[in-house]
């Protein structure tokens, strides 16, 4: 594991957190929608009642929110897994390639 | 250096009037290309309101790309290009001098196109005639200033048939947009020369801007 | 990695995390409801796009004069950074103007020299990968052309009926609106700069590489 590693595995996560709290003020759902079970989520009760809404401006407009802001995370998610793999892969060839040609400076 | 300028122009259109190989190509291309959205667009002898101006655009900037290509082509193909480069001449001078060729080359290119299109298309592009050759004239260097700067620097790159379009396109649709708004303005029944003025005033600052970005560019890669 | 790297990304990691909570907290629009939150990330995103291409522009030019090859790999970067900023602006654009102006594009300018910039973001990219030797210089020149044509795209503006929100909004705006919108602002701004330090960082260990293949060659 070098440093490098490490710092990705601190973005990974950091990022992974973003998208846990992201996703839940996304669903809020809308009254209109029925719920499942009935049970809302905890934090609902922080934001404002979409009902002060206009009623036909709920339920497309929550889903373009919803598209929009997944659709931001999975883009940055996916490039930096993809930067992380690059990387990585750079930094074995490095590494390899320094120990070999300190091993056959040596001798 | 407009000497210098004008030598090499004057090189290029030799071999050019000898051989005729860009200018009967590209010439032919463009009438092709012309002549698909013709069949394509045109029912029952109406054309759609504004095509020609587009149609216009599209073939100049086809023909302008595969005259391009070959422009530099030919150069690389003899190794001139180097001796070109190497020449005791400022690089501007040849810069100049094949963009001038370019913009020649386009400009024969147009004046069998716009009547072309002006008959199949039923549009009044003769209409407002010097209107029309200033939006041409100030379209074409535009496109050409780029197209000639990056055809010259892609000469050695691999892939550069594939490389000159991709690149070329995305930096000149400004010029393209301008010109279709333009020529489309002239076509109107009553021709608002305000909007005309609008959209040559805008090329014409293209123009300066590229070409004096294209110079300093030339200047500046060319150096090996 | 520098060492603020691993602080910054931590602290761009929770701003991001906290940032649904912020944009919930922000009121709605009156005319645009809901869906007008979507600006809290659009427009920072749009910023970053441009700042990217500017970002790009400025080290081609360097890299022009100076021949420095540290700002090659900053103006690659950069615009890697604009096609992945642009992507973003350009997606969430439409999905906001889906609702607020019943369609999901509009050819006015700002869309329009938006959607160029991005193309002239990939071009460089593809001229990158498939230039092979020398086109560093070439992808230099061709920044330059695009940050030219952004500049320009905007003096159209004026000339071209546009619906796009003008920029007067953001100073206008309330407490309640611009505190979210800055608070994004400075999340996107942090991450710009953490995805532009990785980014340079491969184009470095790339070369580091390379360096150390012909050294190899040299001693066998």
């Amino acid at each position: 594991m070098t440093v490098l590693t490490r710092t990705f595995g601190v973005v990974l996560v950091t990022l992974l957190c973003a998208a846990a709290p992201l996703h839940a003020a996304q669903n809020v759902p809308p009254p209109s929608q029925p719920t499942p079970t009935g049970q809302a989520p905890p934090q609902q009760s922080e934001y404002v009642p979409i009902s002060q809404l206009p009623p036909q401006d709920q339920l497309p407009a929550a889903r373009l929110l919803i598209a929009a802001y997944s659709f931001v995370l999975v883009v940055f998610f996916l490039y930096v897994v993809s930067l992380a793999r690059r990387l990585t892969s750079v930094q074995r060839d490095v590494d390899r390639l320094g120990a070999s040609l300190k091993q056959s400076g040596k001798p | 250096m407009m000497r210098l300028a004008w030598l090499i122009l004057r090189k290029d259109l030799t071999v050019e009037v000898r051989s005729g190989e860009i200018a009967y190509t590209t010439l032919f291309f463009a009438v092709t290309c012309v002549l698909v959205f013709a069949f394509a667009l045109v029912r029952e002898g109406r054309a759609p309101e504004d095509g020609a101006a587009g149609i216009l655009w599209i073939a100049v900037v086809f023909a302008g790309n595969l005259a391009l290509g070959r422009a530099f082509e030919r150069e690389r193909q003899a190794e001139t290009l180097r001796a070109l480069l190497m020449a005791p001449a400022p690089r501007t001078a040849v810069y100049l001098g094949k963009l001038l060729g370019v913009i020649a080359l386009l400009v024969g290119a147009e004046i069998v196109l716009v009547p072309l299109i002006a008959l199949l298309f039923q549009a009044r592009l003769l209409a407002h005639l010097w209107w029309m050759i200033a939006i041409l004239a100030a379209g074409t260097t535009g496109f050409a200033a780029v197209g000639t700067l990056f055809a010259a620097m892609l000469v050695r790159a691999r892939s550069r048939d594939v490389l000159l379009p991709v690149l070329l396109y995305p930096i000149t649709v400004p010029v393209i947009i301008a010109g279709v708004r333009g020529t489309a303005a002239l076509l109107q029944p009553e021709l608002e020369v305000g909007v005309v003025r609008f959209w040559l005033a805008l090329l014409i600052t293209f123009d300066v801007v590229f070409v004096t970005l294209s110079l300093w560019t030339f200047e500046s890669v060319m150096t090996d | 990695m520098p060492k603020w790297f691993v602080p910054a990304a931590v602290v761009c990691g929770v701003m991001f995390a906290f940032s649904p909570l912020v944009i919930a907290s922000a009121d709605y629009e009156s005319t645009m409801g809901l869906v007008q939150k979507i600006f809290y990330y659009h427009m920072p995103s749009a910023w970053m796009f441009l700042l990217s291409g500017i970002v790009c522009g400025i080290a081609s030019v360097r890299f022009l004069t100076t021949g420095d090859p540290r700002h090659d790999r900053t103006a690659w970067a950069a615009a890697e950074m604009a096609v992945i900023f642009g992507v973003v602006t350009l997606v969430t654009g439409p999905l906001w103007a889906r609702r607020a102006w019943g369609t999901f594009w509009v050819w006015d300018a700002r869309t329009t020299s938006s959607l160029v910039q991005w193309m002239v973001a990939w071009a460089y990219l593809i001229l990158r990968r498939y230039g092979g030797p020398g086109s560093d210089k070439l992808a230099a020149g061709l920044a330059l052309f695009g940050v030219a044509n952004v500049g320009f795209i905007y003096v159209s503006v004026n000339y071209w009926r546009t619906i796009h929100p003008a920029t007067t909004v953001v100073p206008k705006l309330p407490f309640s609106m611009g505190f979210p919108l800055w608070y994004c602002v400075a999340a996107f701004t942090l991450l710009f700069v953490i995805l532009l330090q990785m980014r340079v960082r491969l184009e470095e260990q790339r070369a580091t590489l390379d360096t150390l293949y012909l050294s190899l060659d040299e001693q066998r």
